[in-house]
């Protein structure tokens, strides 16, 4: 693809006095994950919908994979994978009725078709499950055919738009997975919606942060991090060389507030300084005891352009940690 | 897309509809077998009112009900398709058929096909179960066949009015508000007693009923010859509802896509 897969300039959606998205400007990268970031209401599913054509913008231009979204817009549909927000799936039909459908409306041939159908449902795991219909299906199911129809056609541009909404630690898990391996194993464009911070720093190479219609910060995650401040690195040590640690330390950045066995300070350029930081400790005499860099969050970027902080984000953090213990992922500490 | 690739994507659609119905009996087992239950009620109520006027032509008031209740039960199975579509839209499927390249008239057409064929395997199945019941179409298989085309065209009317709805406000709810409306169209007309043997105000609306002016020729038909005057007045008037009904849901349709 020669052209850009997203390229907006100035998009806006009004609807009377509301506005819902105000005047964005987007320029994806050919094969990137694009991580689209933000609260409930903050204008992410209005930009989807304008980007896939669903919804006319009222001002601005925008085009997906080439083609300028309002003029071109048959040509946009042949291009693009969607997943909508709540998995849009007839509930009647079976699995394989689904893809046939799909496969059916972007022109493709029988044959062509059954043997995407039979590819993808085994991809996304649901060979099994392929001559059930979706209503028998679970949340993550459902999500992972929803994501298997949208690339019947194999589209140069995937929009999924909040597809782990409402799905258990788990399921999340899987299709993030699934999400990974698409991208890595084909290119696929993703212009990934979501409210969670973790799913947007797990997927996105770059990503854009809405709020109130407008974007208050783009860039890759770690810039962004380093955007809003320098890393802590966090220090522990026999408590007779608290003194002398804290001293060396100092040199390196300014002191932050920690617990009382922890010395904390703000490492500026991060992980490049680790090596100097222990030979410094080590040239002192002082045995380390533990060695912790903290990059800042996505949450921290968040409240730094926003002014609050994305409600929901420690609920995700618990879930994710209580997946990962369920399904087995334990670090060093709880490991001993 | 080409014209082939068109007709497939219509197939499909319509193909869809179908498998909707056979998954969902309970959306159509009370609307078809309401109207043989009716039948059978009023034929073993009103059997003495074949001696009054407008009954001349026969004796068997199974007999004069047939086009009635054919119609009956085309017309309750007509906005089923309507309702799934207003489901559609609620649960977003509809979405995902408009971020297809498919050409948006099909997404409407494939539906009103689904109608169509349903009508068509009611109209049979209804049609082979009176005459189990004895009943007897003097008209012979063009009186069926009109009958048939007439209740094709009838359920196209309904289908497309109710898509109509369903487009304007995605509501499953409203859809099946007309349920009751339906209902009383068909009471309020000849299809249940002659015009002949009504009075005041309710003789008034029933002649200006148009589902009258359908059921009267169909019902002359299924009781002594068939003659293309009454097949002509039974398709041009149920042909000018159908011409309504579908220009009423492609503006809805239109009105729809204005905002994608």
């Amino acid at each position: 693809m020669d052209s850009k897969p997203i390229e907006a300039e100035g998009l806006v959606k009004r609807y009377g006095k509301l506005i819902a998205v105000d005047g964005i400007d987007l320029e994806l990268r050919s094969g990137e994950v694009f991580g689209f970031l933000g609260p409930n209401g903050a204008g992410k599913t209005t930009t989807v919908r304008m980007l896939t054509t669903l919804l006319k913008p009222t001002a601005g231009t925008a085009k997906v994979a080439g083609y300028d979204i309002v003029k071109e817009a048959d040509q946009v549909r042949r291009r693009i994978g969607v997943a909508l927000q709540e998995a849009s799936l007839d509930p009647l039909m079976k699995a394989t009725e689904l893809m046939r459908l799909q496969a059916v409306l972007h022109g493709m041939s029988k044959s062509v078709a059954i043997e995407r159908t039979k590819e993808l449902l085994e991809r996304v795991g649901l060979t099994e499950a392929a001559h059930r219909q979706v209503r028998t299906f679970s949340g993550g199911m459902k999500r992972r055919l929803d994501l298997a129809v949208s690339l019947v056609h194999e589209p140069e541009v995937l929009f999924l738009d909040e597809p782990t909404t409402g799905l258990d630690p788990t399921s999340r898990l899987n299709l993030w997975e699934e999400v990974r391996s698409l991208n890595r194993d084909k290119g696929t464009t993703i212009f990934l919606t979501t409210q969670y911070l973790e799913e947007a720093d797990e997927l996105a190479e770059r990503i854009a942060i809405i709020d109130g219609g407008k974007i208050v910060r783009e860039g890759n995650p770690s810039s962004l991090k380093a955007q809003v401040s320098d890393p802590t690195l966090r220090v522990v040590v026999e408590e007779e060389l608290q003194l002398k640690t804290t001293e060396i330390l100092k040199g390196f950045g300014e002191i932050r507030p920690s617990k009382d066995e922890v010395i904390a300070i703000g490492l500026a350029n991060g992980v490049t300084m680790m090596a100097e930081v222990v030979r410094s400790l080590d040239d002192a005499g002082i045995s380390v005891k533990r060695l912790e860099l903290d990059e800042p969050s996505l949450d921290d970027v968040f409240a730094d352009a926003t002014g609050y902080r994305l409600e929901g984000a420690e609920e995700i953090a618990d879930a994710q940690e209580a997946a990962e213990k369920e399904a087995g992922v334990f670090d060093d500490e709880s490991e001993k | 897309m080409t014209a082939r690739q068109t007709l497939a994507q219509a197939e499909e659609l319509s193909r869809r509809s179908i498998i909707a119905l056979f998954r969902q009996p309970q959306s159509w087992i009370p609307g078809f077998f309401f109207p043989i239950l009716l039948a059978l009620v009023y034929t073993s109520q009103f059997s003495g009112a074949t001696n009054l006027p407008g009954f001349e032509l026969t004796d068997s008031f199974l007999n004069f009900l047939l086009p009635a209740s054919l119609l009956q039960g085309i017309s309750f199975g007509a906005t089923i398709g309507a309702s799934d579509l207003a489901v559609d839209i609620e649960q977003g499927f509809f979405d995902r058929l408009l971020v297809s390249p498919a050409n948006r008239l099909v997404i409407l057409l494939g539906r009103m096909a689904g109608t169509m064929t349903w009508a068509t395997i009611q109209c049979c199945s209804l049609t082979l179960i009176f005459i189990a019941l004895g009943v007897r179409i003097h008209g012979g298989s063009l009186a069926f066949f009109t009958i048939l085309l007439v209740g094709v065209l009838l359920s196209l009317f309904l289908g497309s009015f109710a898509m109509g709805l369903a487009l304007a406000t995605g509501s499953e709810e409203v859809v099946q508000s007309l349920f009751p409306l339906i209902f009383a169209f068909l009471f309020l007309s000849s299809a249940f007693f002659p015009t002949e043997a009504m009075t005041g105000w309710y003789r008034q609306l029933a002649e200006l009923n148009p589902i009258t002016y359908i059921i009267d020729p169909l019902r002359r038909m299924v009781l002594s010859d068939f003659n293309w005057g009454d097949a002509g007045q039974a398709i041009s008037v149920v042909l000018l509802l159908a011409t309504l009904g579908i220009a009423f849901s492609l503006y809805r349709l239109r009105k729809k896509l204005a905002k994608t």
